[in-house]
């Protein structure tokens, strides 16, 4: 471990900090965990899972979203650990636009078979050609497969706070960020705070904290994996290498992960877009 | 058939070449060039940030002719898209993220570098025009070697002018090397005073102008550099040289700094000039950005393009030019991140330019030939008010039907 006990004891302690002051400002049916399977949201999920143990509260739901392209191995993961800590997982994922690519990545999928929802999507994000590939990480495929089956969740389960397992040092664009972010409502996008308890995390002291408490991971991640995104846009690190024990500092977290949406994102976000 | 670059230069300022009128001495390649070249004393923008200023550029089209999606409408035509399919090899070499392949403005190109996956450093949210350079650089020597002959078509951006303001020590070094400034202070003047548009502290501003002015001299070495290379290969002879910039930036011109919603000349004048393709001198016209990619089309002796709403530059004759510009865009910076219902236009005719806001309503009209600052409203005593008030509101009503 790169970090000293004392300083691991310190970070989860911030983060259980806020947990609290969320439990404190929000009912727990008001509430919501986003979990992918990843090793960020799996440290939150974890954390929040302490602070209900030892405040005797309920954990709040918890939802995923099968982007579709997804790993076998995140996916085991998470049905294991939901059955051993005891919460039922909310599988989430756009049937809709599964059903028009045919259940096939890279397909072809007409504007004109999406149902109504889908289409008005669509027209938010401007995007008025007739057809788009399948694909869960494009422009049109992020949109469709993470962000409006989130907004749907939140809208229907009337989720006032989301947990989200986001750090600061992903990115520089988050620098700026705060443990809790309000999202104004707009068109199809319900009114709601992120929770962010693990902002103050770097990649080195969230697995510090893994090794400290045992804080159970997805196998991928002994494979070289050091950050999950969809399935065929992740690719490993160093082979066979653990992802705690890779160069962390000098090297990049996401060079494994297609970068063009996340590098465009975070540099208009420099330039004063959003 | 000849070769034709396109340059671009990111909120550069017309009034920092020295070809336009500034005697600092920023620009030396860029006046050199000018001095051989058909200079338009009287181009515009077609709106004041880059994303109301490139469909002009690239699309010959207007900012709000397709509702304002984040990527590039599929309705919109680019420049590279025909030539391409009438077999001209096109290729674009920049780094600014609103124009990335990922938001469509790769459409056309045989050759697109966008810099999306190559590192930036933590502060500076593009690669500098050294690496931009780079990359036009070895496809320049590529196409030379294995396609000699074949007609090509390149845009070039480069991103060094915008903000935040920290040019490294040796461009410092260049212009003035009396100022101490470290990488630290200068991204504190940015984001303390120029993010939060604090406009109260003289020096400050002055500052920020300098460490402007600094980048400036430096994409002109990266111009000399994309220059060097074209004379090497021997292309200098066989291409035409475009250059204009997107916009500009403002410091305290009109009350603020930076780039946002406003019109005025600081933001929305191009040093707009063309080297190679006809003979050199000045054009008094007032033309637009939107001029350039039809011009672009007939430099290749290709038929008219329907979608391009611009007219080609080197039409035959000078009184040919049908002069005007015009311009449109919303407000980025409030909180939404880009609010439609507040929307500005201007028109200019002549010395005459009008602006105007309809939320809440605003009309601005100034003579440029006797108030080149744009101080002197004269909107309520001009006998010229109401027609120019005419060209405009078509373009209003259609963006409220929208």
């Amino acid at each position: 471990m790169v970090h000293s006990k004392q300083e691991i004891e310190g970070a989860v302690e911030k983060s259980k900090e806020v947990v609290r002051e969320a439990f404190s400002k929000f009912a727990v049916e008001d509430m919501a965990i986003t979990w992918t399977g990843g090793k960020d949201s799996g440290l939150a999920l974890w954390l929040i899972r302490q602070v209900c143990q030892e405040d005797g509260q309920q954990l709040p739901r918890v939802m995923t979203i099968d982007e579709f392209d997804t790993f076998n191995e995140i996916h085991s993961f998470m049905e294991k650990y939901s059955e051993e800590w005891g919460f039922d997982l909310d599988w989430r994922r756009n049937d809709d636009v599964i059903q028009a690519a045919g259940e096939e990545l890279n397909a072809k999928v007409l504007v004109e078979d999406l149902n109504d929802r889908n289409k008005a999507e669509l027209k938010r994000i401007e995007y008025d050609l007739d057809a788009f590939p399948f694909e869960a990480e494009s422009y049109v495929g992020n949109h469709l497969m993470k962000t409006v089956v989130f907004n749907t969740y939140l809208e229907e389960k009337a989720v006032k706070a989301v947990f989200q397992g986001l750090r600061r040092d992903e990115q520089a664009a988050r620098i700026q960020d705060t443990y809790f972010e309000h999202k104004e409502a707009a068109h199809l996008i319900p009114d709601h705070i992120r929770i962010k308890p693990i902002l103050h995390f770097t990649e080195r002291l969230l697995w510090d904290t893994y090794e400290l408490y045992g804080i159970p991971y997805c196998v991928l991640y002994e494979q070289g994996y050091r950050s999950l995104g969809a399935k065929t846009t992740s690719a490993i690190g160093e082979t066979g290498v653990p992802a705690w024990e890779q160069d962390l500092e000098n090297t990049e977290e996401r060079a494994g992960r297609r970068q063009d949406k996340e590098k465009m994102m975070e540099r208009l976000r420099q330039l004063g877009y959003m | 058939m000849r070769n034709v670059i396109l340059l671009t230069l990111d909120a550069t300022r017309k009034d920092a070449f020295g070809y336009c009128g500034s005697s600092k001495g920023l620009t030396p390649t860029f006046d050199d060039l000018a001095s051989s070249s058909l200079v338009f004393t009287k181009a515009h923008t077609t709106g004041p940030y880059t994303q109301a200023s490139f469909p002009g550029l690239l699309t010959s089209s207007h900012y709000l002719d397709f509702g304002v999606p984040k990527g590039l409408s599929p309705k919109r035509t680019l420049v590279s898209e025909p030539l391409r399919n009438a077999g001209i090899v096109t290729a674009a070499f920049h780094s600014n993220p609103y124009l990335c392949g990922y938001l469509g403005w790769n459409r056309g190109w045989d050759t697109f570098y966008d810099s999306m996956n190559d590192d930036v450093e933590p502060r500076i949210p593009y690669v500098r025009g050294d690496q931009v350079n780079r990359k036009a650089i070895e496809w320049l020597t590529a196409h030379h070697r294995e396609r000699a002959g074949k007609p090509f078509f390149m845009w070039l951006h480069y991103m060094d002018v915008h903000e935040p303001y920290m040019p490294e020590r040796r461009w410092i070094d260049l212009v003035d090397p009396s100022i101490e400034i470290s990488q630290d202070e200068m991204y504190t003047l940015f984001t303390d005073v120029l993010l939060k548009r604090d406009v109260s502290i003289a020096e400050n501003i002055m500052l920020l102008r300098k460490l402007y002015d600094i980048h400036v001299r430096e994409v002109d070495a990266y111009f000399s550099e994309l220059m060097d290379c074209l004379d090497k290969l021997a292309l200098l002879a066989e291409t035409t040289i475009i250059v204009t910039n997107d916009h500009g930036d403002e410091f305290t011109e009109h009350g603020g700094l930076s780039h946002d919603d406003k019109m005025y000349s600081e933001l929305i004048d191009a040093p707009l000039l063309i080297y190679g393709a006809g003979e050199a001198g000045t054009c008094e016209e007032v033309v637009s950005n939107a001029d350039i990619a039809p011009t672009i089309i007939d430099l290749f002796s290709l038929p008219a393009v329907d979608a391009f709403q611009g007219q080609n530059l080197l039409a035959p004759t000078r009184e040919s030019i049908e002069s005007g510009a015009f311009g449109e865009a919303i407000d980025q910076r409030s909180e939404k991140g880009g609010d439609p219902a507040r929307d500005i236009y201007f028109y200019r005719e002549g010395d005459l330019k009008i602006i105007h806001r309809p939320e809440p309503e605003s009309w601005e009209l100034y003579n440029l030939a006797t108030d080149p600052r744009e101080i002197d409203n004269i909107v309520s005593s001009s006998p010229e008010a109401e027609r120019m008030k005419g060209r405009i509101l078509p373009r209003v009503r259609r963006w409220q039907a929208n």
